[in-house]
């Protein structure tokens, strides 16, 4: 399982060079730290989103509210600022805890009343997005905000874009959980066997709770970096996030059915999508398409990905039907 | 492997950067140098801004531009911001776009006039501190005045009629549904506006807001769609209620969506402007943008194409909107 994973993330790696190597000849301007600058900048909310979306996936779960958190998250980040008139950091902190409060409510209604996280994520999905289009009435947007907080989506903390430092800080902490705490271990064994890690004596609900609950907090950070990219918040934010987020995890190798899987492997996940997305539009030949040809790249690299993924198992049986024959 | 992998791609990176040059400075009047303008529409699947590119296209080739055309595919709000983002890094000269969300935009394309590239719009403005000119298609007096009038004409100055408008919120809208009623007041004082109903920009929904006001008001003599899916939906409303001798349908929509209904009798004009026009005009005005030959504080601009071009404060206006019936519909294929 383990030899899987890691020749799963080496094709990922290559996959990397490939596309820098590819856009740095025909691109214009690829190989530019300004560039650079752009990609992460670009990939920071989907890869905070990656990032707490892989310990849910680990445990067979599922979270499609996570974009609608968000922008309900930047809705009321903008409310507890200019109408409640607090302080950007105190509205940021209230904007954090919804976030959490969004998570919990997921999480309680998965492991209290049962309920597959798939159809309890599709009605907050809608549910949590609604709100932020009923507070606004799908037109008034929050603009006019502070330097100071427009710092973190579009300053620099030692020649690095700020939010990179905030995508670093979480991506760290998320991946020391994952690999490298008895936690961690938990999720991927609800993800295998979620009656089996019960009778092991794990407390399974208190885990997939915490998974949720983590997405949301992480979610309402991610509105924050995104507001402050824009420097503007509207209902629409974050729009359609949530299946991006899944298309890096599951790039990255990890198992949709749990079990399986690495927080590393969703980050080569993000960056192989970002740096595809922000290539073709580079390449003369393909400039006025690229949007049209990132979407059609995307899907053809998730199927191949995971079409290689499977390779080995096949040719696996192929050489043991083969022996058989033989014999 | 893995670390062998790892390794490999830092060195791919370090080489790469290694030989990266950083953007030079986007000076270009009085040179040679062919000129870059970055050109966006809201979204590209719009036949609105398809027949807006064409006429871009065809300025590229007659001013000798080299054109870069991209935007949005999906609803993703923050999708413009990106290309503009990398446009920058870039390094195109000039860029052009009609914006979704003004104020989410005005941010990035003051940072790219921070780095020394010229900023315009047009179809839907920025703030105006972001961009240096807009390229205003159409004022709402001259959308307001075109309509009404032609609604009074249609009428014969007397009479019940309705309007369908996208939404009850939208800025745009209610400004020109403003100009309307003003021009209503001024000089068709025999005219009534019965209802005002909000179609969400959908034309289903607007196909079933028109059969409700054909029920709802009896006496109804025309439908004023002022979105554009609201013009086939009514008079597809119209068609499926049989009622073409009593209910006459006019609005603002792309020639292209409307032909059939034109041509059948059920919808008598459509109200735009050509836009093949305004996107010929956006990349004329940003070539001389480039050039130094257009710059703030101008009063006209003279087009290849359109001739003398006004320009109000710092919108470059298109002209009057265009009408299109019977007589001329076929012509245009937006």
């Amino acid at each position: 399982m383990i030899k899987k994973l890691k020749s799963h993330e080496a094709i990922l790696v290559t996959l990397l060079i490939a596309e820098f190597l590819f856009f740095n000849a025909t691109g214009r301007r690829f190989a530019t730290i300004d560039n650079l600058f752009n990609i992460v900048r670009h990939s920071v909310e989907i890869g905070l989103l990656a990032l707490v979306m892989t310990p849910i996936i680990l445990t067979g779960g599922i979270d499609l509210s996570i974009g609608s958190t968000l922008g309900l998250c930047a809705i009321l980040f903008g409310k507890l600022w200019r109408d409640a008139g607090l302080p950007p950091w105190a509205a940021a902190i209230g904007a954090i805890l919804v976030g959490g409060a969004c998570g919990l409510l997921n999480g309680a209604l998965i492991t209290q009343l049962r309920l597959p996280p798939l159809i309890v994520t599709l009605g907050t999905f809608s549910l949590f997005r609604g709100l932020a289009e009923a507070i606004t009435r799908g037109v008034d947007a929050f603009t006019n905000f502070p330097e100071s907080f427009l710092f973190l989506g579009s300053g620099q903390i030692l020649g690095v874009p700020t939010q990179a430092w905030i995508l670093l800080a979480v991506a760290i902490l998320i991946w020391l959980i994952v690999h490298r705490t008895v936690l961690g271990r938990s999720f991927r064994a609800i993800g295998f066997s979620s009656e089996g890690a019960r009778y092991a004596g794990l407390p399974v609900e208190r885990r997939i709770l915490f998974c949720y609950v983590l997405a949301g907090l992480v979610a309402g950070i991610a509105s924050l970096t995104y507001t402050a990219r824009l420097g503007t918040a509207k209902a629409d934010a974050g729009y359609g996030y949530e299946l991006l987020a899944i298309t890096a995890v599951v790039l990255g190798g990890t198992s949709i059915f749990g079990g399986i899987g690495s927080v590393h492997g969703a980050m080569l996940g993000v960056a192989a999508l970002a740096v595809l997305n922000n290539g073709l539009t580079r390449v003369p030949a393909v400039m006025n398409i690229a949007s049209e040809l990132s979407g059609v790249l995307t899907g053809a690299l998730l199927l191949s990905a995971l079409a290689l993924g499977t390779l080995p198992k096949h040719l696996a049986a192929w050489r043991a039907r083969r022996h058989i024959s033989l014999h | 492997m893995k670390r062998i992998a790892s390794f490999i791609s830092i060195l791919v990176v370090a080489l790469t950067f290694g030989c990266g040059k950083s953007p030079a400075p986007a000076s270009v009047a009085g040179s040679n140098k062919k000129i870059t303008v970055a050109f966006m529409p809201k979204s590209k699947g719009n036949g609105y801004f398809v027949s807006c590119k064409q006429g871009a296209d065809q300025a590229a080739k007659d001013l000798g531009v080299e054109l870069i055309y991209d935007g949005p595919t999906t609803p993703d709000p923050a999708k413009q911001n990106e290309i503009i983002e990398n446009w920058i890094t870039l390094g195109v000269d000039v860029i052009a776009v009609a914006c979704e969300n003004r104020d989410g935009i005005s941010t990035a394309l003051k940072k790219a006039q921070d780095k020394g590239i010229k900023v315009i719009t047009y179809d839907a403005d920025a703030r105006p501190d972001a961009r240096m000119f807009f390229v205003n298609q159409a004022t709402p007096e001259g959308i307001g005045n075109t309509l009404m009038d032609e609604a009074g004409r249609l009428c014969n100055e007397e009479g019940e009629f309705a309007i369908i408008t996208a939404s009850l919120t939208a800025a745009n809208m209610i400004a020109w549904q403003e100009k309307i009623e003003l021009r209503r007041r001024e000089k068709h004082p025999k005219m009534t506006m019965v209802a005002l109903r909000p179609c969400d920009d959908l034309k289903d929904k607007a196909q079933a807001e028109a059969t409700t006001l054909m029920s709802a008001y009896p006496n109804l003599k025309l439908i004023m769609a002022i979105c554009s899916p609201a013009v086939p939906g009514a008079a597809e409303a119209v068609k499926q209620a049989g009622k073409f001798e009593k209910v006459k349908v006019i609005g603002l929509g792309l020639p292209s969506e409307n032909k059939a209904y034109v041509m059948g009798g059920i919808t008598q004009d459509v109200i735009l402007w050509k836009t093949v026009d305004l996107g010929y005009l956006t990349i004329e005005a940003a070539a001389a943008v480039a050039r130094g030959e257009l710059q703030k504080g101008a009063k006209k601009f003279t087009s290849r194409k359109l001739g003398e071009i006004t320009i109000e404060g710092d919108n470059l206006l298109l002209g009057k909107p265009f009408i299109f019936d019977k007589s001329n519909i076929d012509q245009y294929n937006f």
